[in-house]
């Protein structure tokens, strides 16, 4: 069966001052619908480029994407973005923000404002509607960022270090807020993470990135029970195994 | 609920303080502190006539330019009117040219290579300095006023503009090229509102320089205005007729920024607790 998200041999070049870089090579990936794939590597992997490209914010330089059958050009109205620093518009508020995707989508005002009334109500920010972002917290904020992407009904998410951010216990919640949400929407979720944890936690599948140039150094099924207890032997034993494959990348590093 | 910790979590106190900060502190005793050196002024000026430093003729006393406002009041109000009716009219043609155009320029790099020289020469010829042409091309009347104005009140809002909307976030237009926005949606809802508080300053700026143009061109090319009443005023040796239009001038001037203010912290109230306050 073919993925809801397949990228068949993607690859990327900058090209930069001091010549062109690699930032990606014969990427091939398949996520089936409603699959929670993490995209797990040390910065400078590419995953976060690869996370654009399958947005349709950067352009691959081989290779293609597609999306629900579609060979990718520009962003798709399949998938939303959850972006690392939530990407908020600071003069809208929480109402105005959430409601934003629907606006470009060209969604009708009545239609528009029931469905922000239910995703502030799934998302649990319908006390904070008519605040303005700098007035929430760094968790509040990133899920009024979820909201906003979840009210068009994507196909797929995508998030690009969505948590990275915020403190442990916030983050912590926020997992399982999301999980909370996919189980209920059972969207196609890519979420770009360099958190083992944070990936074990969350992912039906881990696919490692390893760096010089980006590319997948292996794939692994999650098939622990959820919900996932980080202290279960299970669990630390597949963060160590994971452990053992990002560190090899540190080895050839140059330091600094 | 795990997530029952995180809703009270929510910066506490902000809200509250944006809407103290609207409110109260304009009224706060503190605000008459801005009347101090104005008192001193006043008592300065007051002991210099009573010293009879200049002689009555060159310098009124306070009471005779109070007087000058009951006597004249007729004439201030109708000069007045005419100065602050051509800012208006001169510094709203430049806002409706000036605006569009800056977000224009700030968005797009050709627009901003083809104007960057032209506008940088333009603005550095002070509006005063092309009097004489304008009275050539549009004789004395309100005409050559408006438009120079409207030539000083464009480059401040023209620049500024284009200052804001390079301040503009990249995050939040990729957001909005992510969620498939139209470039009108992004020039609305995103580009417009994340320059307006640099809009405002360019207004401020311009409705200053389109006042102090108003005068200076009224003593040279229109009957009418507070700058034809000091000139004339001078010429029928009515020295407290001067410092009363110098006076108004000033209050109007006062009143003008202080509009403008409060018009900004009602369309930028997002940016109340964003930006540093003094201390």
């Amino acid at each position: 069966m073919t993925g809801f998200i397949e990228c068949r041999n993607v690859g990327k070049t900058y090209e930069s001052a001091s010549g062109a870089v690699e930032a990606l090579r014969g990427i091939n990936l398949d996520c089936a619908p409603g699959e929670f794939v993490c995209l797990l590597g040390l910065s400078g992997c590419g995953k976060s480029t690869l996370l654009q490209i399958i947005a349709g914010l950067e352009t691959a330089s081989d290779g293609a994407v597609v999306i629900g059958g579609h060979e990718l050009d520009g962003p798709s109205p399949l998938t939303s973005v959850v972006f690392q620093d939530h990407g908020l518009f600071p003069w809208m508020t929480v109402r105005k923000n959430v409601a934003f995707n629907m606006k470009a989508a060209g969604v009708k005002p009545v239609e528009r404002a029931a469905r922000t009334d239910e995703l502030l109500e799934m998302t649990r920010l319908t006390a904070v509607a008519d605040r303005y972002p700098h007035e929430l917290s760094g968790g509040m904020r990133q899920r009024v960022g979820i909201a906003r992407a979840l009210t068009t009904r994507p196909k797929a998410l995508l998030m690009d270090e969505p948590f990275g951010a915020l403190d442990a216990q916030t983050r912590g919640h926020l997992q399982e807020e999301l999980l909370r949400i996919w189980e209920t929407q059972r969207t196609t979720v890519l979420f770009v993470t360099h958190g083992i944890d944070e990936a074990v936690f969350l992912a039906d599948r881990i696919v490692v990135f390893s760096p010089r140039p980006g590319r997948i150094s292996a794939v692994v099924e999650v098939d622990l029970p959820r919900p996932r207890d980080p202290e279960s032997p299970g669990f630390m034993a597949l963060s160590r195994s994971l452990r053992h494959k990002l560190v090899p990348d540190l080895q050839g590093a140059p330091l600094g | 609920m795990a997530t029952s910790a995180l809703e009270s979590v929510a910066v506490p106190g902000i809200a509250a303080k944006r809407r103290q900060s609207v409110g109260a502190s304009r009224f706060a005793p503190k605000r008459l502190l801005g009347l101090l050196p104005l008192v001193v002024v006043l008592v300065a000026w007051q002991i210099a006539t009573l010293a009879e430093i200049y002689p009555p003729v060159l310098l009124p006393s306070p009471e005779r330019v109070a007087m000058a406002f009951v006597v004249d009041y007729q004439d201030i109000l109708f000069n007045a009117f005419a100065s602050v009716t051509r800012v208006i009219i001169g510094v709203s043609i430049a806002f409706c040219v000036a605006v569009p155009a800056g977000l224009m320029i700030g968005r797009y790099r050709t627009l901003d290579m083809l104007s960057d020289w032209t506008i940088q020469i333009f603005r550095s010829v002070p509006p005063i300095s092309l009097i004489p042409m304008a009275l050539l091309f549009f004789g004395i009347g309100d005409k050559p006023a408006i438009v120079l104005i409207f030539l000083a009140a464009l480059w401040p809002l023209l620049i500024n503009t284009i200052f804001g909307v390079r301040g503009i976030e990249r995050t939040l237009i990729t957001v909005a090229k992510a969620a498939r926005a139209s470039e009108w949606l992004i020039f609305r809802d995103i580009i417009l509102p994340a320059a307006m508080p640099a809009v405002f300053t360019g207004l401020r700026l311009g409705i200053g320089g389109g006042w102090l143009t108003v005068v200076t061109a009224e003593m040279i090319a229109v009957k009418s205005g507070l700058g034809y009443m000091i000139l004339n005023a001078q010429l029928t040796f009515r020295s407290e007729l001067i410092v009363a239009g110098i006076v108004i001038i000033g209050a109007i001037g006062l009143l003008a920024d202080q509009g403008i203010r409060s018009l900004r912290a009602h369309v930028c109230r997002w940016q109340d607790g964003l930006t540093a306050a003094a201390e």
